[in-house]
Parts: C-alpha cells; sequence; structure tokens
C-alpha cells in the first residue's frame, strides 16, 4: 500500500517537474514565435483541451455509475436490515436499556466530585444519547416504512437538544441507503477499536470500553468503600447491549456495509471535489483560448503573449489534475 | 464454526475491563486508599487472561520458555509493543516502549506514577509468575525508565533459587 503510495507521489512530483520544464520552454519560445505560429498553437492547445473535458465528462459519468450501483446495492438491502435486522423489539429493547445507562451516568455524574470521573460518567453519558437518537430516526423511518404512525415512545424521552439533534438527523434521510450511515455511526460509537490497556485518553474511546472501564471502577470503589452501587445494573445493561448490538455490528461487517459506505464515499468526492478543480483547470484556459484567438493579429501578439503564458500554465495544471482524476476514478 | 484460537483470546481479552488509570488515581489519591485493592484487581484479571491464554493455547509448560510465550500474546493484545532482549532456563529480559501509565494525566506527579506503577506491575508480573512458573516462583523486576522519560522500560522475569 505504501509502495503504490509512493509511487503515485513520485509520478505526481515528476509531472510537476515536466509541468515546470514545459512552461519555462513554453515562455522562452513565444518571444520568437512568428503570429502564425502562435495561431497554430493556440487552436493545438484550444483542441486539446477540449478533449480533456470530454475524458472529463466520461470520468464524471463512470463514476455517477459507480456511486447510482453502490446505491442501488444498499438500497436493497436498507428494506431488509428495517424488516428484519431492526426488529421492534429489538430497537426498543436497545432504547430502553439506554436510557437506564444514561439516566445512572447522568446521577452518578452529578454526585463525584473528581472530575476525571465525572469526565467519563458525562462521555458514556453522550455517547448512550447519541445511540439513543439514531435508534429513535431508525425506529421512525421504519414504522413509516410499515405505514404506522410513529408512537412517540421514544421522542417523549428526549429533552430540547436531542430532539434539535435527532429531527435534524431524521431530515436528513432522504434515500433508503441512508440508513447506513447511521448505522454504521451507532457501531462506529458502540465499539471503535480500541488498544485494550494503553488507550490513549486524546483518542474517541468506544461506548462499549468506557461501560467497562467504569464497571471495573464502581467494582474497585466497592471494595474500598464496603457498599453496593449500582455496578451489577450496569453489567446487565453492558451484556445486553454487547448481545444486541455485536449482533447487528456482525451482520454490517458481513454485508461489507462499511467498505460500500467508504466507495460511495470516495466516488462522491471525485464527483464534486475532483471534477470542479479540474473543470477550472481546463476550462478557464480553454474558455480564455476562445476568446484570445478571434482577436489575435500580428499588432495583439505582444499584448496576448503574457497572457497565452498565464493560460498555459493554468492548462498544465489542468493536466496534472486530469490525471490525478482519472488515477482515482480508476481505484473507485 | 469453531473459532480460532486468535478469535477466542480476543473474546477472553474483551470480557475483562480494568479501571481507566486516568481516573483511579485522583480517586484513590483523594480516598487515600484502595490501592491493596487495585493491585488484587489487576492480578485476578492478569491470571484470568493467563489462564484462558494457557488453556486455549494449550501450553503445558511451568518454565521461562512458556512464561515468554505467554508474556508475547497478552502483550500483544494489550496493544503493547514488546522487544525481547534475553531468554534462558531462569531469566527472561524484554523491553516495552508504551505502558498505560504514559497515558495518564499530565497533573500527575512523577511520585504518583511511580507508586501507581508499582502496584499494576506487582498485581500483573505476580499474577503471571504465579500462574505459569507456579506460586511464588519467580521475581520480577522493572526500570520504570518509561516514565521518567525514555523511550524504553526494561522487564526482567528471574527464577527464585531454591535451596
Amino acid at each position: 500500500m505504501s509502495y503504490l503510495k509512493n509511487s503515485v507521489l513520485l509520478i505526481f512530483i515528476c509531472l510537476i517537474v515536466v509541468g515546470i520544464v514545459f512552461v519555462l520552454v513554453w515562455l522562452n519560445t513565444t518571444e520568437f514565435m512568428s503570429y502564425a505560429d502562435l495561431k497554430t498553437v493556440l487552436t493545438t492547445t484550444t483542441a486539446t483541451f477540449g478533449t480533456m473535458l470530454g475524458i472529463i465528462t466520461a470520468g464524471l459519468m463512470f463514476t455517477q455509475g459507480k456511486f447510482s450501483e453502490l446505491a442501488s446495492e444498499l438500497s436493497e438491502k436498507s428494506s431488509d436490515y428495517l424488516a428484519k435486522v431492526l426488529s421492534l423489539e429489538k430497537i426498543q429493547s436497545i432504547e430502553n436499556h439506554l436510557l437506564v445507562l444514561r439516566k445512572t451516568f447522568t446521577n452518578l455524574a452529578a454526585t463525584t466530585t473528581i472530575s476525571e470521573e465525572r469526565n467519563l460518567y458525562e462521555r458514556i453519558t453522550a455517547k448512550a444519547s447519541t445511540i439513543f437518537v439514531n435508534f429513535a430516526v431508525l425506529l421512525n423511518l421504519k414504522l413509516k416504512q410499515q405505514g404506522l404512525p410513529d408512537t412517540g415512545l421514544t421522542v417523549s424521552e428526549m429533552d430540547s437538544d436531542l430532539y434539535r439533534v435527532y429531527e435534524k438527523r431524521r431530515k436528513s434521510i432522504r434515500k433508503d441507503w441512508q440508513i447506513f450511515n447511521i448505522i454504521k455511526e451507532i457501531i462506529d460509537v458502540w465499539e471503535a477499536p480500541t488498544a485494550f490497556f494503553t488507550e490513549k485518553p486524546s483518542r474517541k474511546s468506544a461506548l462499549q470500553a468506557d461501560l467497562k472501564g467504569s464497571v471495573s471502577l464502581l467494582e474497585l470503589k466497592e471494595k474500598v468503600d464496603r457498599s453496593s452501587t449500582i455496578r451489577s445494573e450496569v453489567v446487565k445493561m453492558l451484556s445486553n447491549l454487547i448481545d444486541e448490538l455485536g449482533k447487528i455490528s456482525k451482520r454490517l461487517h458481513e454485508d461489507r456495509i462499511p467498505q460500500l459506505l467508504f466507495q460511495m464515499e470516495q466516488a462522491s468526492t471525485l464527483r464534486g471535489k475532483y471534477f470542479y478543480l479540474a473543470l477550472i483547470f481546463i476550462a478557464a484556459p480553454l474558455l480564455i483560448n476562445l476568446i484570445i484567438l478571434p482577436q489575435l493579429s500580428e499588432t495583439t501578439l505582444t499584448f496576448f503573449k503574457q497572457i497565452i503564458s498565464i493560460t498555459s500554465l493554468l492548462s498544465v495544471m489542468g493536466v496534472i489534475f486530469l490525471l490525478l482524476y482519472i488515477h482515482k476514478i480508476l481505484n473507485v | 464454526m469453531k473459532k480460532t484460537a486468535e478469535e477466542q483470546i480476543k473474546v477472553l481479552f474483551a470480557k475483562q475491563s480494568f479501571p481507566p488509570l486516568e481516573v483511579i488515581i485522583p480517586i484513590l489519591e483523594k480516598a487515600g486508599r484502595g490501592e491493596q485493592e487495585l493491585t488484587t484487581q489487576v492480578y485476578d484479571m492478569e491470571s484470568t487472561l493467563v489462564k484462558g491464554i494457557k488453556e486455549i493455547l494449550r501450553l503445558k509448560g511451568e518454565d521461562m520458555k512458556t512464561l515468554a510465550k505467554v508474556v508475547e500474546i497478552a502483550f500483544s493484545f494489550e496493544g503493547v509493543k514488546l522487544e525481547p532482549i534475553k531468554l534462558s532456563e531462569s531469566k527472561f529480559s524484554l523491553s516495552i516502549s508504551d505502558c498505560p501509565m504514559l497515558h495518564v494525566g499530565k497533573n500527575v506527579s512523577l511520585n504518583v506514577k511511580s507508586k501507581f506503577c508499582d502496584l499494576i506491575c506487582t498485581g500483573g508480573s505476580k499474577a503471571l509468575m504465579d500462574t505459569v512458573l507456579g506460586q511464588d516462583r519467580g521475581s520480577c523486576f522493572w526500570d520504570k525508565s518509561l516514565i521518567k522519560g525514555a523511550g524504553k522500560c526494561k522487564l526482567v522475569f528471574e527464577l527464585v533459587k531454591t535451596r
């Protein structure tokens, strides 16, 4: 993988060097070029960039095709997820566990005076709330899909801030496949990869890891204070969530959903950013050349020479972007 | 379908939990007690892990070679990079470039870090040696170089000489 990255970097550097050399040669030769030669060069450049624009458009269509293909594959799977993987009972059970956890850790955070401990409990509450809201959105979509009215069971448990997040997330789902963004976010918040013992505090830890840490912490506090806490209840909730969310996570990974979403994201990026960047660098010199060319005469030659140099520089950069664009398309 | 040894060890580690050090240190510092309980908790956790690893990999030996193998596996699953230095029948030395104590808050003094380093390493190493070599058959030394700012910390496991 690193070899591939190095070779791409090398090609990129070579292209920049070739581009700079080309521009320098171009700048020097224009001074000695005749009117007829300059006109021929401009005509050829315009035709070349016209072809490039064609290639870009073809690339865009290819990327769009790939995006649509992935979207349709995911959309097909989404109905199965909403109907079977995310059953009503399962969603409600998970939501109940998350509610209990939220209440428990909010109380714990309110009673502790140690900031590090409070941070841990607040982190758990925040993550449990994120997953809670996401499941509420999924429940809403599921009920809609089945033609049932939203019971509002989960919404009534939200405060105004959470409800705003819920509404925003709900409205952001416009296509069927977008439910996988929500499911993936749930799983990422729940089980982000951690290094178990040497977890860096700066790194985002998963809810599961934070809950396990807090269970251990409560166990130790029980031994120290010789008092009973709510540890057994947390252990029970944790175990249930591991079981229920673990099954969803397993299915998600078996269906390669994270990879498909990543490919879609790549295709979407190409479709947008790279296309517009390439378009700017190719269409701009192309249009300028189209304006310059009809005006070019023996008398305007000196005036346009510098402008042609700038457009040529932009054109060379356009070629580099085009090559990068094609490289990206081939890797989608 | 039967799980592979790696998967079984992964499950074994997933079942274990340890209180986050950046949280537990200020709690115990404030309470002024609970250190013995922390060492016991580390001992119990490490014993369970070592017993599990031995069972999954069917390691029957009670020697330094077995201990080295268990240490290698346990550390890699705990996310600690290990570099072996010497392995003989009576001694196993290694260096590590990462430890939990490195990730506690900057406001924790070196003395406190040193104290908790001893508590955790005492519990962890004793569990390892007791479970692999047998009760009180080994001793362990650690130089705490990592918390002092050096890039590596040296650990030495040695068999206790019996008369």
